[in-house]
């Protein structure tokens, strides 16, 4: 079986569901999930924090079944479960021992139709809060969600996954209502499985239920970004260490370029052997300085991270900007690119081990895509991506219309 | 032998004339092999005086070796394509590595020249340190692992209550000469284990193993045996929006057919969101986003971390919360309940065992803990030996301990 080519499934129900598989007869177990086109790019400044929000509404059930009754049937199936909300996405998504499967998608269907009660909803908004008031205890964190705004300025790219606690606090159980109303269609839903499952059962379980919620069009909006470059400062003086938030303009998911973008950010920035480690990290500068690529649809952005001492901020940040726009004048070379080509071809065949990790890696780039895409295919694409493609990104000078911002004591 | 579990190869073991021990469970589907080396030297067997030797120890051994400086043995892994981790804590340090298995020879022989063939170049010593300093300091930017740290501080009266990060005084009092007298006397095979899965021929890598590790000599220093604290509530300042609760006591020692049981019982109150904890603090109360409470071992000791972070003025209630939900264990579990947890341990046997990086991380730990691997099949069976009566008994004669409480945040 080693290295044999898994198969590929896929139906579109009659309501525009994609159901995919991808199917692997010796896995033990399966892992799957709906993956939602919503985020917080879909939402208004009014209900900011409203897709998160909701995810964790879905867990509270519906007229059949109880928020006690889905994590009982989730516990009873042995499921390893959870859900996640990016700008981009909502996921709800779980793994069982592979005879379990069809108990699974039974439950994580249900969960799709959710009741949002009024009185779970206001228990739940305390959790929230209590998520937001934990980030705000994670000095990287909160920088991020400042640095993130600021760098899209009014694109939804930059609004806020958490929302802020006065947006969740002043948010109405029929405000949450009208946005699942709105982006819950199931032509904007995927339902994807990896590992090993019965293709015909989970087509006729899928068509039973999720078949048979009403269509209806979700439009997302593509506006054009224009980032924001500068500089900007923050202080916090109950902080001990200076933490810098990093962001260039980077290339689009859809963009055939976005292999080179990440091989790119690897070089300058992965956690240990490129180009800012060897300056930074090796020398004790920092303990943390990286750089990586996000490909988000319709555009993307390379994004850095560093924490160092702050007596040392000035020539910590300048010796980072060196690396990443000195890469611009003196290229990379041919050793540093096929170094990163291994790096993440290895990568990625780790994480192809579990149906869990195909399941995180194939759905989504078939929502972003429109196709699918084997670990055969994903690593000869890296391979196949040549040097020229990152020298050519380069040529384009993205690292000069760069925005740095600090968090510290001063 | 649970159904669901498929049949497992032999697992393989293996100990060096010079007294490393080798394991090697073959996913013989599996294109990668994943290795996790670890190391008998943490912060408990620090020097007086020199808290983060270890530490530096580990980051220093990893900056050359054999006849590649630094930054050529950095791109020699890299060329390979190899994964790198690790870390190093109180009573081991580990180094880790995942490759594809077309390369194990070639990637275990460079993973073993760091503990074979280390160079401690006094150029890599000021930078390894310095980044030590500055792990350190980071801490004080992030309040629940500062919490952990000041938690099991108070959780052991042996020196593994000391910090893995060292401390300010004890880095700065570090020297090229001390640290490398510090890796002859405790950088050796003795007590080493090197934790093996994934795919490849177990000829093929007893053969690579021994020509990578076979030369490997250096001094050990046994591990104190851990002893645990009185139980305490402490209270750290910190200015956080939240206050960081953390509870520790003592639970069955590692390898005991006790710690089954517990772990059965464990998981009913804290496996997942439908366990006693989620329910009754998030779910019911809304005191919290993360509570949880869960197992860990040192050699001989076992003990159960809880922990809740909550904003200050809910910071009492979820303590009652918490503090109740760990007194009813005593009243048992249900048949329900007891199905459940025992579900959820089997099916998380399965998932893991589908990993080549857990199975080979696991591997190693078992040997720590256990002195021999355990197959999947022995974990399942005791787990599925866990009847009602028998938790339920245990349960009512070993009821949890008071805990000792350790909070962080604004003043109380």
């Amino acid at each position: 079986m080693k290295g044999a080519t898994l198969r590929f499934d896929e139906v579109v129900l009659e309501n525009g569901l994609v159901v995919i598989g991808e199917n692997n007869p010796r896995a033990a177990t399966t892992a799957m999930g709906y993956l939602v086109h919503t985020g917080s790019r879909d939402e208004t400044a009014a209900v900011a924090g409203v897709s998160h929000f909701l995810e964790h509404m879905l867990f509270k059930g519906n007229e059949e079944f109880s928020a006690d009754d889905i994590n009982r049937t989730f516990d009873e199936l042995g499921a390893d479960y959870n859900a996640y909300t990016s700008e981009e996405r909502t996921v709800y998504y779980g793994s069982v021992v592979a005879n379990r499967a069809g108990a699974l998608l039974d439950v994580l269907t249900q969960l799709l139709r959710p009741s949002l009660r009024q009185s779970d909803f206001d228990m739940e908004k305390k959790v929230i809060l209590e998520e937001i008031a934990m980030y705000q205890d994670r000095p990287a964190r909160r920088l991020f969600e400042h640095a993130n705004e600021r760098y899209w300025g009014s694109h939804p790219l930059g609004n806020s996954v958490l929302g802020s606690p006065k947006s969740i606090t002043e948010l109405q159980r029929d405000d949450m209502q009208a946005y699942f109303d709105r982006r819950y269609s199931p032509g904007n839903v995927i339902l994807a499985v990896a590992g090993n499952y019965d293709w015909d059962a989970v087509v006729e379980q899928a068509k039973a239920h999720a078949g048979r919620w009403p269509a209806f069009e979700a439009h997302r909006d593509y506006p054009p970004a224009e980032p924001f470059a500068g500089r900007e400062a923050l202080t916090d003086a109950t902080l001990h260490r200076l933490h810098a938030a990093y962001y260039a303009p980077g290339v689009a998911a859809e963009d055939p370029a976005r292999f080179a973008a990440a091989l790119l950010a690897s070089i300058i920035g992965a956690d240990d052997g490129s180009r800012l480690y060897w300056e930074l990290v090796d020398k004790g500068l920092a303990d943390n300085a990286s750089l990586s690529h996000e490909a988000q649809e319709g555009a993307g952005s390379f994004v850095g991270y560093v924490s160092t001492a702050p007596e040392r901020a000035a020539e910590v940040l300048e010796a980072f900007q060196a690396v990443v726009r000195g890469v611009q004048d003196s290229g990379v070379t041919a050793d540093e690119w096929r170094r990163a080509q291994l790096r993440t071809a290895t990568g990625l065949t780790l994480r192809a081990e579990t149906p869990m990790g195909r399941f995180m890696s194939f759905g989504t780039s078939y929502q972003t895509l429109g196709r699918y895409r084997s670990v055969a295919d994903m690593v000869d694409e890296v391979m196949n991506t040549p040097l020229e493609a990152g020298l050519a990104l380069l040529e384009g000078r993205p690292f000069d219309r760069d925005y740095l911002v600090t968090l510290g004591p001063a | 032998m649970p159904a669901e579990l498929a049949p497992e190869g032999a697992i393989q073991e293996l100990t060096l004339a010079n007294g490393l021990r080798v394991v090697y469970a073959p996913m013989p589907w599996l294109p990668t092999l994943s290795a996790t080396l670890s190391l008998p030297f943490g912060s408990a067997t620090d020097p007086i005086g020199q808290e983060g030797s270890a530490n530096v120890v580990h980051e220093w051994l990893q900056r050359g070796a054999g006849v590649l400086g630094s930054r050529a043995y950095s791109d020699a892994l890299l060329d390979l394509g190899v994964r790198r981790g690790g870390g190093s804590g109180r009573e081991a340090a580990s180094l880790s590595a995942a490759f594809l298995e077309s390369v194990a020879a070639p990637a275990l022989e460079l993973l073993a020249s760091s503990v074979t063939q280390p160079h401690f170049a006094a150029g890599e010593f000021e930078a390894s340190r310095e980044l030590a300093v500055q792990e350190l300091e980071s801490l004080q930017d992030a309040p629940t692992q500062r919490l952990f740290e000041a938690l099991q501080e108070q959780v052991f009266a042996s020196p593994q209550r000391r910090s893995s990060f060292g401390t300010s005084a004890g880095l700065r009092a570090l020297t090229p000469e001390s640290v490398r007298e510090d890796a002859a006397r405790r950088l050796g095979p003795e007590g080493a284990i090197l934790g093996l899965a994934g795919g490849g021929e177990w000829a093929e890598l007893e053969e690579a193993v021994t020509r990578a590790f076979g030369s490997w000599s250096g001094g050990s220093v046994p591990v104190p045996p851990a002893e645990l604290a009185p139980v305490g509530r402490h209270h750290v300042n910190a200015e956080s929006s939240q206050v960081q609760i953390g509870l520790a006591y003592p639970s069955p020692a590692p390898g005991t057919d006790d710690m089954y049981v517990y772990l059965v019982a464990l998981e009913v109150l804290s496996g997942s969101m439908g366990a006693r904890l989620f329910t009754e603090v998030r779910e019911k109360r809304g005191l919290v986003y993360s509570v949880s409470a869960f197992y860990r071992a040192v050699r001989g000791r076992g003990y159960t971390l809880g922990y809740a972070g909550t904003t200050s003025e809910r910071a009492a209630e979820t303590l009652d919360v918490f503090l109740a939900e760990l007194r009813r264990l005593a009243e048992g579990v249900t048949a329900a309940e007891l199905e459940r947890a025992r579900t959820g341990l089997l099916a998380s046997i399965v998932m893991a065992g589908e990993s080549s990086g857990s199975t080979a991380g696991r591997l190693a730990n078992d040997l720590v803990l256990f002195g021999r691997p355990r197959t999947l099949t022995e974990i399942a069976s005791h787990i599925e030996g866990v009847t009602l009566q028998g938790v339920n008994d245990y349960l009512a004669a070993n009821p949890i301990p008071e805990p000792t409480v350790v909070t962080l945040g604004p003043k109380a």
